[in-house]
C-alpha cells in the first residue's frame, strides 16, 4: 500500500517513462513559476523516495525546518487519507526516520558546510542519503562552478539531487533544446529537467530532458492543483 | 478623548534566558517613575533589580516567578507581568500570556533569535498576543540588530518592520534614529532620562531613507489612507502609527525596536511603541465557558459596568498572607464587594485589594474591566473565575502540560515534615504543572515536574522559604502504559457470602486507542445490562487506568467496548458491575500485550557550527532521532527528539563537548514505546525497588 503510494505522485509516472528515473549521481531540476508549486511538487518526489524507505535530505534555502516540516505534514496527510490508522502511524514513522532536513537561512548556504553536514550525518549518526532534495537554491544568480560541485557530491556519495529552480513570467529565454530561463545555460549538467505549468484545467508536469532519450508522450502528465497526484 | 480601557496596556516581556528583560523592565519603572534609583539584576549594590522578587532569583540573576507591576507613560496606564526566561518554567509564561492583551519580544543583538525565543513566540502565538520586538544590549561586542530582524522573519516569520536604526554600534552605539519622526534620538543624563531629538547624522540619512521606505511600504498595506497620503506626499506621523497598529494588532506586522537598557538607551521610545501599537483590553476579543450551557461561548465585553469576570491566574506567599493575581475581563470589583468563585461556587467578600508593584502594594478601592489587580486571602487555585454571580462562567483553562518528570523528597528530621508540608500545599497552588503525591507503596513524598531544573528550584524554595531540610532522590521519568492489541474479555462477577449477592457479567473487547485518551463505547443491545449499569461498567475500567497491570503506570490509549453481558434481577448492582468491569480489565490486559511508554522530548540545542559534529553524537547516544540543523550565520540549531530518561544531565555534558558555548531547551512532545531492551532495564529496576521498599 505504501509502494502504492510512491507510484501515484509526480515521479512514479516519470521513472516508468524514462526507464530508470534519476539515478544515483545524477543532478534533476524542476523549473516553475513563484506559486505554482515546485516545493509541493518536490516534496512529493521526496515523500515517494521515503515511502520506499530510501534515505533523504531536504535542504531547504529559504524556509526554517519547522516550515518544511508542516509542508511534508501537509501533502503526506494528504495522501494518505484513505488509508487505515495503522498504515497512517506506519507512514508517521517512516518520514522523521528517513528524513533530515538542513536549512541554510540568511544566505549562510555555502557548499563547504553542505559537506561538512553532510559528512557529520554519514559519521556520526550513520545516516547516508539516497537522495537530496535542494529548495531555494537562486539559479539566476548560481555560478555554474557551484552546480558542478553539487554534481561531484552526487558522484562521489552516490545520490541523486533534486532542484527547484524558479522562472519568471517576463523572461522566456529558452534555449535551441528548449530549455527555459533559467536553467538554459546549465541544462548540460542536469541529467532530467522538469517543467511545471499552469493550466486551467490542472498543472502540467513536463518532462523536458531526459538522459538524453526521447521523450514520449506519455511522460507529460498532468497533476491535480491540490493534491499533485496524476490525474492525466 | 481615550477612554480608561483605552489607555490600559497589559504586557509581557518575554525572552530568551540573559537577554537582559529583567534590566529592561528596570529601566521601565524608573523612567515612569515607579522607582527612583537602577539597580543590576546580579545587584552588585545588594538590592537587586525590582522585579526579582524572590531571594533565589537574587542569586541566580534569573527571574523565576513572574512579578506583576503596574506604572503610567504618557497618560496609559502599563500593567507589566515579567515572565521566567527559561524553558522549564513555560507554564509562568503561558500563565502570563493568558492574561495579557501584548508582548515585548526582547531579543539580544548578539545572540539573536536563539532557541528559546522560538518556544517563547510560538507559546506567544498560540496565546494569539501581539507584539513588538525590542533588540536589547546593541552596545554588545558583536550586536548586529539588522541581522535580528532577519531572524525575526526567517526564523520567527515575522513580518517584521524597523520603526528605527542604531546610531553607532557595539561600543560606539550612542542612540537610535526615529524613521516616523526621522530625528535622531539620544538620551542624556545619569540614566538616559533626558530625551534629545537631533538632526540625523549625515552619514546615516541614505540609510534612513531607505529604511523609512521599507516602513511605509509594510505599513501602508493596511491603510489605505496612508497609501494614497504617500502617493501625494502627504505622510504624517499620525497616518504611519495608526498603519502600524493596525498591522500589529492583527498580528501581521512587528514593529522593531532597538537599543541598550544597560547603557540606557531607548527604552523611552519603545515604551512610546507600546502604547501606540499594542492592543488595549478593547481590541482584544476573550471569551468565556457558560457553565450553565455545557460550556458555551460566552464573548466578554470590557466594560466595567457588565457582570463581573476574573480570572486568579497566580498565586503568591507573601509576607503579608496568600496574594491572588486577577485578571478583571469584564465588569469591576471594589473593597467590600462579593465574589464567587466559580468552580467552588463559595463566596467571598474581597478584602484587601491591591494593585502590585514587584513585591510592594498600593491599596486600591476598585478595579474596572481590563485591570490586573490582586486580593488578599482569597482560598483558591491559580487559574479559578471569578464572578459577582451574575454570571456563571469560567475562563477556558490555561494550558496545562502533565509532569515528565519526578523525584522522592524526604524530610531529614521531624520539623522538616510540616515544613514540607506547608511548602508542597504551597506550591500545588500556585503552579498546575508542579504535584505531589505519597507513593502508598514506598511512603515517600514524591514530587514531579517539567523538568530538572524546574523541581531543583522547588527544592531550593523549600529549603530558603519554608525552612524544611530535605534530602532527594534521583529522578524519575514518568513511564506510561498501553495496551497494543486488541483483546476479548467476557468475566462474570459472582458473590453469595450471605446478605444480598452480587452479580453482573460484561463481556467485549479492549484496544489500543489512536488519540491516546480513554474511550468507552457501549453497544450492548437488548438491555442485557440495564442502561443505569452502564456508567458503572465504565467506571471500573476507568478505575484501572490509574494503574496499569504491568508495572503499575497509569495506562494511556484504550478503548473499551462492551457488547454483552448479563445481569439479575435481584443481586446486580452498580458495586457488581463495577467489580465486573475491574474483573474484566484484569482478564484481558495481561493478553493485550502491555507496553512501557516514556515521555519524548523535543529538544533543540543552539551552538557555534563548528561543534555540530559533536552536538549530533551526542543526541545520538542518548537514542536520539534528529530531525534536522539549521544554520543561520555561525550559528546551527539541532532539532531532535529524545526520551526524557536519557536527558539527565545533558546540560553539564553539551557545554562540555561545546566549550561552554551550546545551550538546549527541551518540552514534552508524545509518549512513545521504550524499546525492548530498555523496557526490560526499566523493569529490573523497578522489580528491584519494590524488593527494596518491601525490605
Amino acid at each position: 500500500m505504501i509502494q502504492d503510494l510512491a507510484e501515484v505522485g509526480p515521479l512514479g509516472v516519470l521513472e516508468r517513462s524514462s526507464h530508470q528515473g534519476l539515478g544515483k549521481g545524477h543532478l534533476g531540476v524542476l523549473i516553475a513559476r513563484a506559486g505554482v508549486g515546485k516545493t509541493a511538487c518536490l516534496i512529493h518526489i521526496a515523500l515517494s523516495k521515503l515511502f520506499r524507505n530510501e534515505k533523504l535530505v531536504h535542504i531547504s534555502l529559504e524556509n526554517a525546518p519547522e516550515k518544511v516540516n508542516f509542508y511534508y505534514n501537509v501533502i503526506s496527510s494528504d495522501l494518505t487519507k484513505y488509508l487505515d490508522m495503522a498504515q497512517v502511524a506506519n507512514i508517521k514513522a517512516l518520514i522523521p526516520r528517513n528524513r533530515m532536513i538542513l536549512s541554510f537561512l540568511n544566505q549562510s548556504f555555502q557548499i563547504r558546510r553542505l559537506r561538512e553536514n553532510l559528512a557529520n550525518l554519514a559519521e556520526r549518526i550513520e545516516f547516508v542519503p539516497d537522495t537530496l532534495i535542494v529548495d531555494g537554491l537562486d539559479f539566476s544568480n548560481v555560478s555554474e562552478d557551484i552546480l558542478k560541485e553539487f554534481q561531484e557530491i552526487a558522484r562521489t556519495s552516490q545520490v541523486e539531487i533534486w532542484f527547484s529552480a524558479l522562472s519568471h513570467k517576463h523572461i522566456a529565454d529558452m534555449n535551441e533544446r528548449g530549455i527555459p530561463y533559467p536553467c538554459n545555460h546549465v541544462d548540460h549538467l542536469f541529467s532530467i529537467i522538469l517543467q511545471l505549468e499552469p493550466s486551467q484545467s490542472g498543472i502540467f508536469l513536463k518532462l523536458l530532458k531526459d538522459h538524453g532519450n526521447l521523450i514520449p508522450p506519455e511522460a507529460h502528465v498532468q497533476l491535480d492543483p491540490k493534491t499533485f497526484i496524476v490525474t492525466a | 478623548m481615550l477612554d480608561r480601557i483605552q489607555q490600559l496596556r497589559n504586557i509581557g516581556i518575554s525572552a530568551h534566558i540573559d537577554s537582559g528583560k529583567t534590566t529592561l523592565t528596570e529601566r521601565i519603572l524608573y523612567y515612569t517613575k515607579r522607582i527612583f534609583a537602577v539597580h543590576e539584576v546580579k545587584g552588585k549594590d545588594g538590592v537587586g533589580a525590582k522585579m526579582d522578587s524572590m531571594e533565589l532569583e537574587k542569586e541566580r540573576g534569573i527571574t523565576i516567578s513572574s512579578a506583576a507591576t503596574f506604572c503610567q507613560w504618557n497618560g496609559h496606564t502599563i500593567n507589566i507581568i515579567d515572565t521566567p526566561g527559561h524553558v522549564d518554567f513555560t507554564i509562568e509564561v503561558e500563565r502570563a500570556l493568558r492574561v495579557l492583551d501584548g508582548s515585548i519580544l526582547v531579543l539580544c543583538a548578539v545572540g539573536g533569535v536563539q532557541s528559546q525565543s522560538i518556544t517563547v513566540d510560538r507559546q506567544m502565538n498560540r496565546y494569539k498576543v501581539p507584539r513588538v520586538a525590542f533588540i536589547n544590549k546593541c552596545d554588545r561586542a558583536g550586536a548586529n540588530p539588522y541581522r535580528v530582524v532577519e531572524q525575526l522573519r526567517h526564523r520567527l516569520n515575522h513580518n517584521a518592520v524597523l520603526m528605527q536604526i542604531p546610531i553607532g554600534l557595539e561600543a560606539h552605539f550612542s542612540g537610535v534614529v526615529d524613521l516616523i519622526s526621522m530625528k535622531a534620538v539620544y538620551f542624556g543624563g545619569p540614566y538616559g532620562e533626558e530625551v534629545v531629538a537631533e538632526d540625523i547624522p549625515a552619514h546615516l540619512v541614505d540609510e534612513a531613507n531607505a529604511r523609512r521606505e521599507e516602513l511605509l511600504d509594510a505599513a501602508s498595506m493596511f491603510s489605505d489612507e496612508l497609501m494614497e497620503a504617500i502617493f501625494e506626499d502627504t505622510v504624517t506621523e499620525e497616518l504611519i502609527h495608526e498603519a502600524v497598529r493596525r498591522g500589529s494588532l492583527r498580528r501581521a506586522l512587528t514593529p522593531v525596536f532597538m537599543g541598550s537598557a544597560y547603557k540606557n538607551i531607548g527604552v523611552q521610545p519603545l515604551l512610546d511603541g507600546v502604547t501606540h501599537y499594542l492592543p488595549s483590553p478593547k481590541d482584544v476579543e476573550n471569551t468565556a465557558l457558560d457553565l450553565d450551557h455545557d460550556g458555551k461561548g460566552v464573548l466578554l465585553t470590557s466594560d466595567s459596568d457588565a457582570p463581573l469576570v476574573a480570572l486568579a491566574f497566580k498565586l503568591e506567599v507573601t509576607p503579608y498572607g496568600q496574594l491572588t493575581y486577577l485578571r478583571i475581563y469584564q465588569g469591576s470589583m471594589h473593597k467590600g464587594g462579593e465574589l464567587t468563585n466559580t468552580r467552588t461556587r463559595k463566596k467571598l467578600k474581597v478584602g484587601r485589594l491591591v494593585r502590585m508593584h514587584a513585591d510592594e502594594m498600593e491599596e486600591i478601592s476598585e478595579a474596572g474591566a481590563g485591570d490586573i489587580v490582586a486580593l488578599f486571602g482569597v482560598d483558591c487555585f491559580s487559574g479559578d473565575t471569578f464572578t459577582d454571580n451574575r454570571l456563571n462562567v469560567a475562563m477556558t483553562s490555561i494550558f496545562v502540560p502533565e509532569p515528565v518528570i519526578s523525584l522522592s523528597v524526604t524530610p531529614k528530621d521531624n520539623p522538616s515534615t510540616t515544613k514540607l508540608s506547608k511548602a508542597l500545599n504551597r506550591f500545588v497552588r500556585e503552579d498546575p504543572t508542579f504535584r505531589s503525591h505519597v507513593d502508598q507503596e514506598s511512603g515517600e513524598t514524591i514530587i514531579s515536574g517539567m523538568g530538572e531544573l524546574h523541581l531543583e528550584i522547588y527544592v531550593e524554595r523549600m529549603k530558603r522559604e519554608f525552612g524544611a531540610d530535605v534530602e532527594t532522590g534521583m529522578p524519575q521519568v514518568a513511564y506510561r502504559e498501553a495496551i497494543s492489541q486488541k483483546v476479548a474479555f467476557d468475566y462474570t462477577h459472582k458473590k453469595q457470602t450471605g446478605g444480598a449477592g452480587q452479580y453482573g457479567r460484561v463481556s467485549g473487547f479492549m484496544e489500543p486507542s489512536e488519540e491516546g485518551v480513554f474511550e468507552f463505547l457501549n453497544q450492548v443491545k437488548g438491555g442485557v445490562i440495564p442502561t443505569e449499569f452502564i456508567p458503572a461498567v465504565e467506571k471500573g475500567f476507568q478505575s484501572c487506568l490509574e494503574k496499569g497491570l504491568l508495572l503499575g503506570f497509569p495506562v494511556l490509549g484504550m478503548r473499551v467496548v462492551v457488547n454483552d453481558g448479563q445481569f439479575h434481577a435481584v443481586d446486580s448492582s452498580e458495586l457488581a458491575f463495577r467489580q465486573a468491569a475491574v474483573g474484566a480489565f484484569r482478564q484481558a490486559y495481561p493478553s493485550a500485550r502491555p507496553i512501557i511508554l516514556e515521555p519524548i522530548m523535543k529538544v533543540s540545542v543552539e551552538c557555534p557550527s563548528e561543534f555540530q559534529g559533536n552536538v549530533l553524537t551526542s543526541i545520538n547516544q542518548r537514542r536520539g532521532l534528529i530531525m534536522s540543523a539549521s544554520e543561520d550565520g555561525v550559528f546551527t540549531t539541532i532539532e531532535a527528539e529524545v526520551p526524557l530518561g536519557e536527558m539527565f544531565g545533558y546540560a553539564t555534558t553539551v557545554r562540555s563537548l561545546t566549550q561552554g558555548k551550546a545551550e538546549f531547551t527541551m518540552e514534552f512532545s508524545r509518549y512513545s514505546k521504550v524499546p525492548d531492551h530498555i523496557a526490560e532495564k526499566v523493569k529490573a529496576e523497578f522489580a528491584a525497588q519494590k524488593k527494596g521498599g518491601k525490605k
